[in-house]
């Protein structure tokens, strides 16, 4: 077996500090946005990266969950530097996470994994799955330049067009509908029971925005294994480039545990397991063994 | 008045290794050190033993390879790893540089593949003493070294013939008499015995009719194991006249205390550098109080320590039953 090297990867700019909690409001049905004070990972944070999150003093659960960077919010009158995350409740740790109220802490350590590139495109076409669409919202920031990210704050050409591509289960977990149309997201919708936009698939409504744009464009996507796959087929058929955000479950998120691994592929052929959450989430769609 | 906690001596001898405190980070739980760097300050430590190295690469086992259970971890992550070329070439110029020990540890499929691995490394400096990882129970062969007083006590004495390495030797607590492999350890040469590895357990969906890691079966890990493990290092430290490093739960310095009076001289943290990655610095600035707490101006005046004539109960202690209720 030839067998590539696992990455030597350090996460420079992480810290894990105890943070205090300034928001935690539900925004869509069994979906939460939760805002920390966390001043060093919020000046250092890219979209697309993640923190890792556990309740304070709490032994149940005992590991801690990886969420992705919603948005950053800058220092206010009431407190410094914060991140949002959203997440789904659906176990038991975001269950007691939807519990926390405001001045509550959680231990965070981040920032953490890759992040999105930030290669140049026309037409940024983003492509979400349920609780997928967190990463984008401060992707397509950058890609308008209407916000900067990382430290020192990187340099993103803007894009003439950004379009996301929104999957739901329901029209009632749609979240942050008005904040990507505030920023002028082209925006297209689908549900799976039809309550909103397309009654159907979201590679649906990916297969349509690429019939219709003239630009040179580019696929990131993010959401559930199968969806990612289809999407990641559609955009080797028409060659465009794609890159995938997984959701692989963690334990530590930052590379000493090797629990979250997937099958990427060898350059030589064959494939080997690497850790998502330093050597991804991102990856090129094509690297991914499905 | 208290000595000031500058004063008070952390340093700890195991055997032939000499380290700056009792506070050592467990292979598995700690990458190879890099990953850390910025968030621990590895000059802190007691030292570190990087995740296990093979001979030859290992893919591991398939995902997924841990599962939460209540109050633990349970894990079959099977050795995933470059083998040791790749280890000597791209992992040991930095671990060498770090400022604290480095214990590098290593299992071998065979007997005489053990021994080659711990020669080909005596070649390379940097390297304060070796592991023996006799005792993992994701990879098959791997714990019947432990498992076998006799094949357990031949391979170390090999070893120590072999190497000028201080040898430590990580037992599997998966076993009738952890004692009997301690004390064939000890004969053999070894210059500590390290307990637990971890406890090998099962999760399942009974609804999918599977278990849920990928391996079916794999090691239990963290808080839960605590007590099965304070019993073998209590164990072990009376069966054996080496130094004990224990090993298993340890997320608090009150965790750690509690190993050091049951009888280890040192102790690994392992599963909690997963959810708390600063505990091991944490335990180890806390140390010199809790020393101090009980009058201890050194580490060896509380390892061992334990008494058992007169129990709490009898006591009727209040403070006791505050400590017991934690």
């Amino acid at each position: 077996m030839t067998k590539s090297l696992h990455a030597e990867f350090h996460a420079d700019d992480a810290t894990q500090i105890t943070a205090k909690v300034l928001l935690n409001e539900q925004i869509a049905r069994e979906t939460f946005r939760l805002r920390i004070e966390c001043p060093k990972i919020a000046h250092a944070i890219l979209p697309g990266q993640f923190v890792m999150i556990r309740l304070s003093n709490h032994d149940d659960p005992l590991i801690g969950r990886p969420l992705a960077l919603y948005e950053t919010v800058v220092e206010t009158k009431e407190a410094g530097p914060a991140i949002e995350v959203v997440y789904l409740v659906k176990g038991k740790f975001t269950s007691r996470l939807a519990e926390l109220t405001q001045d509550q802490f959680v231990d965070v350590w981040g920032p953490l994994g890759n992040g999105f590139l930030p290669e140049p495109t026309d037409h940024l076409v983003m492509v979400a799955g349920g609780i997928g669409y967190t990463p984008f919202l401060a992707l397509a920031q950058e890609y308008l330049n209407h916000k900067q990210y990382g430290k020192p704050l990187r340099n993103v050409s803007k894009s003439q067009k950004v379009t996301l591509c929104y999957g739901a289960r329901s029209a009632e977990y749609f979240a942050g509908i008005k904040a990507f149309n505030h920023l002028g997201v082209d925006l297209h919708l689908s549900t799976d029971d039809g309550t909103r936009g397309h009654h159907g698939l979201v590679t649906d409504l990916l297969q349509n925005v690429l019939r219709e744009t003239s630009l040179p464009h580019r696929i990131v996507c993010c959401g559930p294994e199968p969806m990612m796959k289809a999407v990641a087929e559609i955009a080797q058929e028409r060659e465009i480039s794609c890159q995938v955000s997984l959701e692989t479950p963690m334990a530590c998120g930052i590379g000493i545990c090797f629990t979250c691994v997937t099958k990427v592929q060898e350059d030589g052929g064959g494939w080997d397991y690497k850790r998502t959450c330093v050597e991804g989430p991102v990856f090129d769609a094509p690297q991914i063994v499905w | 008045m208290n000595a000031r906690p500058n004063s008070v001596d952390l340093s700890v001898q195991l055997g032939r290794l000499q380290l700056p405190n009792p506070i050592l980070v467990a292979s598995g739980t700690f990458g190879y050190a890099r990953e850390m760097e910025h968030i621990v300050d590895l000059s802190r430590l007691g030292g570190v033993i990087p995740k296990t190295i093979t001979r030859e690469p290992r893919q591991g086992n398939s995902p997924w390879r841990t599962v939460e259970t209540t109050g633990g971890l349970l894990n079959s992550i099977g050795l995933d790893n470059d083998g040791l070329d790749a280890f000597v070439e791209h992992h040991l110029p930095y671990l060498a540089d770090m400022p604290c020990p480095l214990i590098v540890s290593v299992a071998g499929r065979t007997h005489d593949e053990f021994v080659s691995m711990v020669t080909i490394l005596e070649k390379f400096s940097g390297i304060d003493a070796i592991e023996l990882n006799v005792s993992c129970p994701n990879v098959s062969h791997g714990i019947d070294f432990a498992s076998d007083a006799e094949m357990c006590g031949r391979l170390i004495s090999d070893i120590r013939h072999a190497c000028s390495f201080p040898i430590l030797a990580k037992l599997t607590p998966n076993v009738t008499n952890i004692s009997k492999i301690a004390e064939a350890a000890a004969a053999a040469g070894a210059d500590a015995i390290c307990v637990i590895n971890t406890l090998l357990g099962m999760v399942v969906n009974w609804r999918m009719r599977r278990p849920m890691l990928g391996n079916g079966m794999g090691g239990l890990s963290g808080p839960a194991i605590k007590p099965v493990a304070l019993r073998c290092v209590y164990q072990v430290a009376k069966a054996v006249d080496i130094p004990v490093v224990g090993i298993g739960g340890i997320a608090s310095i009150d965790d750690a205390m509690e190993f050091f009076v049951a009888g280890a001289t040192a102790v690994q943290i392992g599963t909690a550098n997963y959810y708390d990655p600063t505990v091991s610095v944490k335990i180890v600035e806390a140390l010199p109080d809790a020393l101090q707490e009980v009058g201890a101006k050194k580490m060896q005046e509380v390892v061992g320590s334990l008494r058992l004539e007169g129990s709490l109960g009898d006591a009727r202690d209040s403070s006791a039953t505050m400590l017991a209720d934690g």
